[in-house]
């Protein structure tokens, strides 16, 4: 007997044994398959989900999947959208062509969305410059698709594609890519972005550095400070010297922390370089206390200016008493001002310093300051150090006049914290009373009377500029 | 010691101390391999069911038959499924019984107890997933007091066989009195028949209820059956 006929044999004995499993796989798998194509079209929205979420998870192969995609231009948008979703999980690049037909035709955007964002998961190559298209499209959803899907398609090769197109194109779209290239970890197209970083559009200059503060190292802290000169002071400045500061701390020891950034900043003319003290402010560490307090006391008061301000950007208080020492030995009022702001917000920061420490500080200050107004400030800025002690120390400015407002001020911020508060309620009730008595602002009285009956007071959210 | 613990058991009731029965515990625990062991401790635990013990007592002792209990005792616990306050308890431990004799009782009892004892005895029938009873349960879908209707086409979704489906089925077309009832036990056998590998019975019923004259949700529960059923074979 031939092996063909064994088996006919055997089929012929299974379908005898087995009649009701052959008239289901008659009619089943194309069952199946209208039924799910009826649903995904169906006007029900649950009925809908049914036939996708056999879209979605059921085992078909690639001419299952061209089978629900060819329903698409059938569809309401709604049900487009929601095929183009399941589609998508479903992960067949089979619903490719589809897709794009789709993405082509179509002019809604959530339909236009679905189909951007499926692309990500299905899309290959080709699809990068429709996709390209969309970075700057008007519809701000559409062009977070185009950059999700973007970042999520795989391979070096669109990340080489994507990098060749860094050259053209609009600002929009160039800072849209960089972001794309950041979020796909490029380091190799570094050197485009530290070009871009020059870019004469703030967009393209914002999107580089904010790539060059993720992806860049050590190496390339001097390439990077053109970037921070070419930024616009105020925001974009601000977040330029965050990027590289960002590199910075990714420099382990904190002394060669400051010794690759002086050697940058060597790299830069004079005037330059003072313009990126704020930078080094902002890096902080032992070693850049001296090179900026050198600057803070030099001759020229121009430059001064500069170091004084560095150093009252330093990330904790280890600058506090160059400034102390500044505020008291300059002769220049604005400069013993400046420097004087400088070291109480300072020696306010909440830094790796117990509160008792911040508040030595505080009395420090106090005793070196020269008018109402710095008093005044100092009064202020011991709400940032949480003991009873401060109370202690700010309780008698309440009954002096210029005082008493900023002092009932700082009162009620120290009683709002309850670690404090409760166990030296008697205190604090004898200091809140005072402040309700006193005070002539409605909402420190409110805050006053609320921490007095052992209530919170939820702090309003700083109204949007 | 089993015999002090038994004597304290006499007089238990919930919330005092259960340290004195440990040893009917650990009896319970030691019965698993030993015949002789168990035959005693069931012997002890029939006789305080049939002694003037505390309902408390009798409550403990119908959860320790549940776990050891056999054909043995069957009768006192049958016994009990007319009275209000120990029917539920006897049930519980009828429910867990392998032997068949304890769904006998329970099928015998549907035809002796009050309406509103005769709801949870069905429903036993249905834990127990006993397809002896679909014959009985056919009848008791027809009675007169709609909670036991309604317990007995539950139950038969329950048991979820071939022909506890063809009941249900019969039923969804004539005049059911709780309709509702009737196929949501349909759509239950129906689950159970797919889960049993029974594509071919599963879909037949899922067909039925997918007509455009049943309800949204019954449309919606058959069509997810049929996806359910014809993906598989697809």
């Amino acid at each position: 007997m031939s092996r063909r006929t064994v088996y006919a044999w055997l089929v012929l004995g299974a379908l005898l044994l087995f009649p009701s499993v052959t008239s289901i796989a008659a009619d089943t798998p194309n069952e199946f398959l209208q039924l799910v194509v009826k649903l995904i079209s169906d006007s029900d929205r649950e009925f809908r989900a049914a036939g996708l979420d056999h879209v979605r998870t059921s085992a078909g192969g690639s001419e299952d999947t061209k089978l629900f995609a060819g329903r698409l231009p059938e569809l309401d948008p709604a049900a487009q959208t929601a095929l183009v979703s399941a589609l998508a999980d479903r992960g067949d690049p089979a619903a490719r062509p589809a897709i794009v037909g789709l993405l082509k035709s179509s002019a809604d955007e959530s339909v236009c969305t679905a189909a951007i964002s499926a692309l990500g998961k299905l899309g290959e190559p080709a699809d990068l410059p429709l996709l390209m298209t969309y970075l700057s499209s008007k519809s701000a959803a559409e062009q977070a698709a185009a950059q999700a899907s973007l970042t999520q398609m795989r391979g070096e090769k669109i990340t080489k594609a994507l990098a060749a197109e860094l050259s053209s194109g609009s600002p929009t779209t160039k800072a849209a890519l960089i972001e794309v290239l950041a979020d796909r970890r490029a380091s190799n197209e570094l050197p485009a972005f530290l070009t871009a970083s020059v870019d004469d559009n703030a967009q393209v200059r914002t999107a580089a550095m904010a790539a060059l503060g993720q992806l860049g190292s050590a190496g390339q802290l001097a390439a990077l400070l053109p970037g921070i000169l070419k930024a616009q002071r105020g925001g974009e400045r601000d977040a330029a010297e965050k990027s590289v500061a960002l590199v910075c701390s990714r420099i382990d020891n904190e002394d060669d922390r400051g010794t690759q950034l002086i050697k940058a900043l060597d790299a830069v003319d004079m005037a330059q370089r003072d313009q990126l003290l704020s930078l080094v402010g902002r890096v902080g560490g032992k070693k850049l206390i001296d090179f900026v307090g050198q600057i803070a006391t030099a001759g020229d008061a121009e430059r001064r200016k500069l170091g004084i301000d560095a150093l009252s950007k330093w990330p904790d208080a280890s600058t506090a008493d160059t400034l102390l020492e500044i505020a008291n030995n300059t002769k220049d009022s604005a400069e013993r001002s400046q420097a004087f702001q400088g070291y109480v917000k300072i020696a306010a920061t909440r830094d790796k310093r117990n509160d008792g420490q911040r508040l030595d500080r505080m009395k420090q200050a106090m005793q070196a300051a020269k008018s109402n107004e710095e008093q005044l400030l100092v009064i202020n800025r011991c709400r940032t150090a949480y003991d009873v002690e401060t109370l202690r120390f700010v309780f008698p400015y309440v009954d002096k006049a210029p005082f008493a407002e900023t002092a009932c001020e700082t009162i009620v911020e120290l009683a709002h914290h309850r670690e404090i508060r409760d166990p030296n309620k008697v205190e604090f009730n004898k200091a809140l009373d005072q402040v309700i008595a006193i005070s002539k602002n409605p909402e420190v009285v409110e805050r006053a009377n609320r921490y007095k009956r052992g209530e919170t007071w939820e702090r309003q959210a700083k109204a949007a500029n | 010691m089993l015999d002090e613990a038994f004597a304290v058991l006499k007089q238990y009731d919930w919330g005092s101390d259960m340290a004195p029965l440990a040893p009917i515990e650990d009896a319970v625990a030691v019965s698993h391999d030993q015949a002789e062991v168990r035959r005693d401790l069931e012997n002890r635990l029939i006789a305080t069911l049939q002694s003037d013990a505390s309902r408390d007592a009798k409550d403990y002792v119908c959860r320790k038959l549940a776990i050891v209990g056999t054909v043995a005792a069957v009768p006192a616990l049958a016994s009990m499924l007319g009275q209000k306050d120990y029917s539920h308890m006897a049930r519980m431990a009828l429910e867990r019984m392998p032997a068949p004799e304890a769904a006998q009782a329970l099928r015998d009892a549907t035809g002796k107890v009050s309406n509103e004892l005769k709801v949870g005895v069905i429903s036993s029938l249905g834990s127990r997933r006993d397809a002896a009873s679909v014959s009985v349960l056919n009848v008791l879908l027809n009675d007169g007091d709609p909670a036991v209707a309604r317990a007995a086409a539950l139950t038969l979704g329950a048991i979820g066989s071939v022909d506890a489906a063809a009941v249900l089925k019969v039923a969804a077309t004539s005049a059911a009195r709780d309709k509702p009832a009737v196929i949501d036990a349909l759509l239950a056998c129906a689950e159970a028949l797919l889960a049993g590998q029974k594509q071919t019975d599963a879909l037949a019923i899922y067909r039925s209820l997918a007509a455009d004259n049943q309800a949204r949700l019954v449309r919606l529960a058959a069509t997810r059956g049929i996806l359910a059923c014809t993906s598989k074979q697809s």
